[in-house]
């Protein structure tokens, strides 16, 4: 942790989450204004002391409704990556701890749900389900099994012929009961740093889902969903486009900086032992 | 090396069978069924049932899923609701957009990643590899979408330097057509530059450190000639194999590219199946793209191995 500490990108990430998520924590107590209240007389003004980041093409609060949508952010990252966290790592040990047909099939699954773009296979789940933030987090939460199935199956074949794991199999322990007790904790660290890691990726695909019209859906906001309603003023006020892109590339940055650094002071470690 | 390639294509197979499952499977799941769907509000229950029989809906979903691979592979891929035009046709029509896209863009990135790759494998933890590693960072983190905004307003919109919006077919010129997808190929690019560098910045580094790069030093060989004839030649070459890999990126990002800059590809005309509810050439579609993904990357997997000895003959290329 310490060798964390002194790490100048970590640090930073630290600081990008902790606005992201401290702008989030105000939203619950204080808005500077309704965030989904039309006032047609002071559409798209430029940021002022009354309306710090202006106001867009309803007359609503730019920065009330960023930090709404914070709130959405945040949910769906975390919800959708511990949905994709928590099925990819069932499937990843039972096709490591198994042998021949099971594990052929559970892998060629795996293999097939890699092979569709990021954004494709949430589309067409959302073409399924319908639009909306539920359907979203379910659609980036499956987008994120093959991650973790990935991850976890490498990582349970490199331990599974360790002498603990065959000293417990000599007492007779049950493979369930191996899992859960030894190699789950094992594995875990990894896991947590690619589950950092995924939030960022996660916001990014719901950003673009809403953008795409697919995800949040209108009144309620969304940084995706600000910057796909600017599309119609890039001409006359190209500034709504603005805030929404930069507090969505804060975000994701300090998530990414957070996971690449813990998984290098990783990397490092193992070296080191 | 026979064996692998053998090995490599029936696991392909499994993969494509795989997502021909899910693919289908999943877009049954639709709540209500495609008859009723294309037949809107004046659907009574007599036009529904001839409708299902006529598009095959009548039979078990295992029937269904036979009939629709059986189709599919002999080149009849259904008809799409919204266009009225058979699925083939309309892929056909808007792959030479999409293509060129991604053609473009991998041209603008691969120099530009081979450049800051190297150069910050060369110069380790100087300032020039704290930029490139900076730069990789922020452009993991940028929204394609968000960049593909900006450029609109200010080189479209502003400056009036591109096009606002369309595809200029390369029948009417190759530069027109090349100037016509220049923005958003650079958005794309600008997405593929990151992992690009990654990938040669790190086999560029381990290259340097190879048993043969001591060789030419002892030989008398100045560093800059060891690095141009062998270090480069080792570095570079089993990387760009992996270009094939970001097929899948590039596809993804033309959504949202071609949907900003109302490019008529592959991506807008999945995203109109998405809107309009259009399952069957939103099947024909999704099952085409990864298709395309799937088969580009076994090709560059047997290249890789044909292009690097070092895992041609079994050893270890970390």
């Amino acid at each position: 942790m310490s060798r964390l500490r002194n790490n100048k990108l970590f640090v930073l990430g630290i600081i990008l989450v902790s606005m992201v998520v401290g702008l989030c924590a105000v939203s619950f107590f204080y808005l500077p204004h309704d965030p989904n209240v039309m006032n047609t007389k002071e559409r798209l003004l430029s940021p002022s002391v009354e309306y710090l980041l202006g106001t867009d093409q309803f007359g609503r609060d730019i920065l009330s409704r960023i930090m709404v949508s914070s709130r959405y952010a945040l949910f769906i990252g975390l919800v959708s990556v511990s949905i994709g966290a928590a099925i990819g790592l069932f499937i990843g040990a039972i096709a490591a701890t198994s042998k021949g047909i099971i594990q052929g099939l559970l892998m060629r699954m795996i293999d097939g749900l890699m092979a569709f773009p990021g954004i494709l296979l949430a589309m067409m789940l959302v073409a399924v389900l319908g639009e909306g933030l539920w359907n979203a987090v379910l659609a980036i939460g499956i987008f994120m099994i093959p991650v973790f199935a990935r991850l976890s199956y490498s990582l349970v074949l490199d331990q599974k012929d360790e002498l603990y794991i065959k000293a417990a199999q000599s007492y007779g322990t049950s493979r369930t009961r191996i899992i859960f007790k030894h190699l789950l904790p094992t594995i875990m660290p990894r896991i947590i740093t690619q589950f950092s890691a995924s939030i960022g990726n996660a916001i990014l695909i719901e950003s673009s889902l809403s953008f795409l019209g697919l995800g949040v859906q209108p009144p309620d906001a969304s940084w995706g969903l600000m910057l796909s309603e600017s599309r119609q003023y890039t001409l006359t006020y190209p500034f709504l486009s603005v805030p929404p892109g930069i507090i969505l590339v804060i975000t994701v940055l300090g998530f990414n900086l957070i996971g690449d650094a813990v998984n290098d002071s990783m990397v490092k470690r193992r070296a080191a032992a | 090396m026979l064996n692998f390639i053998i090995q490599r294509l029936l696991s392909g197979i499994g993969v494509l069978f795989f997502i021909s499952i899910i693919t289908f499977v999943v877009l049954m799941w639709i709540p209500g069924n495609p008859a009723l769907l294309s037949l809107g509000t004046d659907a009574t229950p007599e036009k529904v049932e001839a409708l299902k029989e006529s598009m095959g809906l009548h039979v078990p979903w295992y029937e269904q899923y036979i009939n629709w691979l059986i189709g599919f592979l002999s080149g009849d891929w259904g008809t799409s609701y919204v266009f009225g035009e058979e699925i083939l046709i309309l892929i056909t029509q808007r792959l030479p957009v999409t293509l060129s896209l991604a053609a473009l863009s991998l041209t603008i990135a691969i120099p530009f990643a081979v450049m800051f790759g190297v150069i910050s494998a060369l110069y380790q933890n100087k300032w020039i590899d704290y930029m490139a590693r900076s730069l990789m960072q922020l452009g993991d983190a940028v929204p394609q979408f968000w960049l593909a905004l900006l450029f609109l307003v200010f080189f479209a919109a502003g400056y009036g330097w591109f096009p606002v919006a369309g595809f200029t077919p390369m029948e009417e010129g190759f530069w027109v057509s090349v100037h016509s997808i220049l923005l958003p190929s650079i958005v794309l690019a600008i997405g593929q530059v990151g992992p690009l560098i990654r990938i040669i910045r790190s086999s560029m580094l381990s290259s340097l450190e190879q048993d043969y790069m001591l060789m030419t030093r002892v030989n008398g060989l100045s560093r800059t000639r060891a690095i141009g004839k062998y270090a480069l030649r080792g570095a570079i070459i089993a990387p760009l194999t992996i270009v094939g890999m970001q097929l899948a990126g590039i596809l993804g990002g033309a959504v949202l590219v071609e949907s900003i800059f109302a490019l008529p590809g592959i991506g807008r005309l999945l995203l109109m199946a998405v809107e309009q509810r259009d399952l069957i050439l939103l099947q024909g579609v999704v099952f085409f793209i990864t298709s395309a993904v799937v088969i580009v990357n076994i090709i560059t997997d047997i290249l890789y191995r044909l292009v690097n000895p070092m895992i041609r003959f079994g050893g270890n290329h970390e």
